[in-house]
């Protein structure tokens, strides 16, 4: 038993292969990755630091399927992003991918409530969701008595709660994160990271975070550095 | 209902009411415009086919739209009674004078009593006129504050005395006696036109063919065919109809795709958040269409109440008519929400095309 959960552990949820993404910018070819591999399995939360520039946003936008890569392969929860159309990559950025925010990105129209729904409704139409999930999530995440509130009614702190709680409501198989704290104080950042620790404890949910901050990238498993486009520590 | 699309329309009330205000108006200008058509044709219809005499006998020309001339010398009733078929005859002055309210008002000169048996028009209220100055008015006008023993001004400032009030309404609404009719246009003898009641047994087209053969050079007409409709008479009022249609349709595609363009605009952001969370371009163009087919729903229940009351102000405020017809509603009803619906397809189909990574930077 032990062993079967230890090979289950070890699936890898996410595989990058020699990735490659050159911006065209006016006549001038600007490299932001320059072959970068990483693997990352199931119920990691790893967290990717390095300076302004170094391909660190490119990468989780690649990673993702926001962009496309110039060379290289992606693989998520075996289904290759690379080799897929644009139409399919949304598909499987619907069915597999949370993204979470620096700036929160709620729809500032809809409450906390209609947020949640709304993403349900992408993933699964109706917009019912799972309602045993939906409880779970919102009871980790302390929200129950916030869900009626659009977000210019809530904290900083509660918003990117909200928006944590949207990214993982639908069970995707991996949470890609970008600065996630950059607009809260150390209070609030420490109550963010500790609620995406317990997200990924108790769901066993991957997680993968950008961040400038020591302390967030503290909070997890594995640490990835990166400079000029290459990965220099994993 | 807490959904994207209701909530936006919601907390972006000015944007919206613009849209939806754009949209009313065009529904509004087409129903406004074929209901006044419909109402003033249908109106005409109405009291021509009160008129009773069969044949009209005129000089050629005489009688148009917005214009008529007295030229028929009176004598031809006593040559048409005549004629084998004709049972009586009664001269008309038709005559049409600018007016406020619709730009052109009419009246006719009768002999009252003569014109009254042969159309079977029964006075409801006072008497038929006698004097120069004196009027009966059918009851639409009378209700106009006109009843009898009032005055009422005719050529702009002549005043005249209304004695009595008919029914049904038939030709112009304001019978003078033809005297005076001759007196004020200075055509003494004159008329416009005569009517001509044919006796049952014979075919008024017969009796129309006698009259051409036994006076040549006139004009004779089946009244039927003379007071046909407002578009018969106005061949091109179909096309303008249309093409207001058109234009209507072109103005809430316009004001919609003006209105939806600039929510791409503001949303960007929100849109590449949409396509971060994996909503697929089908989605993103359903959204932006369901918005705009919402905006454009309300805007033709605006739009057939600004019609609704507007139609009703300007009856009040003027002689004009207005009647809605079913099919004209549900045409400005397809050109409000088609209008609607392709205005908003172009930017509908820009935010499905936006590049994610440029739309979540959006500022």
């Amino acid at each position: 038993m032990a062993a079967s959960l230890a090979t289950a552990k070890k699936v890898a949820i996410l595989k990058a292969e020699k990735l490659e993404k050159t911006y065209r910018i006016g006549k001038l070819d600007v490299p932001a990755l320059r072959g970068v591999s990483l693997e990352v399995e199931a119920g990691e939360f790893v967290a990717i630091m390095g300076p302004s520039g170094c391909g660190k946003s490119t990468m989780l936008h690649l990673l993702g399927g926001l962009l496309t890569p110039t060379n290289g392969r992606i693989i998520i929860d075996g289904e290759d992003l690379t080799a897929a159309s644009d139409a399919k990559r949304t598909d499987i950025r619907r069915r597999k991918i949370g993204f979470v925010f620096q700036r929160f990105n709620l729809f500032p129209t809809l409450t906390a409530d209609g947020n949640l729904r709304l993403a349900e409704r992408i993933h699964g139409g109706n917009g019912s969701g799972d309602p045993k999930r939906r409880r779970e999530v919102l009871g980790l995440l302390r929200l129950e008595d916030k869900m009626h509130h659009r977000p210019l009614e809530l904290s900083g702190g509660e918003q990117q709660r909200v928006a944590l709680a949207r990214a993982v409501v639908t069970q995707p198989a991996l949470v890609l994160a970008d600065e996630p704290t950059g607009n809260l104080d150390s209070e609030n950042s420490a109550v963010v990271l500790n609620m995406f620790q317990e997200l990924n404890r108790r769901f066993n949910q991957t997680i993968i975070m950008i961040t400038h901050n020591p302390e967030a990238a503290a909070a997890c498993s594995r640490i990835i550095q990166m400079r000029d486009g290459h990965i220099v520590q994993s | 209902m807490d959904s994207l699309v209701t909530s936006n329309i919601r907390q972006r009330p000015l944007r919206s009411a613009i849209s939806v205000i754009g949209v009313a108006l065009g529904v509004a200008l087409v129903m406004l415009f074929t209901g006044l058509a419909r109402g003033m044709s249908n109106d005409l219809q109405r009291r021509s086919s009160n008129v009773r005499g069969e044949i009209i006998f005129t000089r050629k020309g005489s009688i148009q739209m917005t214009s008529s001339s007295t030229n028929l010398s009176v004598k031809y009733a006593e040559r048409l009674k005549q004629i084998e078929g004709v049972e009586s005859v009664t001269p008309v002055i038709r005559y049409i004078y600018q007016s406020g309210s619709i730009g052109f008002d009419q009246v006719d000169g009768v002999e009252w009593n003569d014109y009254s048996r042969m159309n079977n028009l029964q006075i409801v209220d006072g008497r038929g006129p006698e004097k120069t100055d004196e009027v009966i008015l059918d009851e639409t006008k009378a209700k106009r504050n006109h009843p009898v023993g009032s005055t009422i001004k005719i050529f702009g400032d002549k005043i005249y005395h209304v004695v009595g009030i008919y029914a049904p309404e038939s030709g112009a609404r304001a019978k003078l006696t033809l005297a005076s009719l001759q007196e004020t246009l200075e055509a003494p003898d004159k008329c416009t036109y005569m009517l001509v009641k044919t006796k049952a047994s014979i075919d008024p087209v017969t009796v129309a063919r006698r009259i051409d053969q036994e006076l040549p050079g006139n004009n004779v007409q089946l009244t039927r065919d003379v007071f046909t409709s407002v578009e018969n008479a106005i061949p091109s009022l179909g096309i303008f109809l249309r093409i207001l249609v058109g234009l209507a349709a072109i103005i809430s595609a316009l004001v919609v795709m003006l209105a939806m363009h600039t929510t791409i605009t503001e949303r960007t952001r929100e849109i590449g958040i949409l396509k971060a969370m994996g909503a697929s371009r089908a989605y993103i163009v359903g959204a932006i269409e369901r918005e705009a087919l919402l905006i454009s729903a309300m805007g033709l229940v605006v739009g057939f109440a600004i019609a609704g009351a507007g139609g009703f102000m300007i009856h009040k405020m003027t002689s004009l008519i207005f009647e809605y017809g079913w099919l004209w509603a549900l045409t400005a009803a397809a050109i409000g929400l088609l209008g609607g619906a392709i205005g908003a397809f172009y930017p509908a189909m820009r935010a499905a095309n936006l590049d994610p990574v440029a739309a979540l930077s959006y500022e």
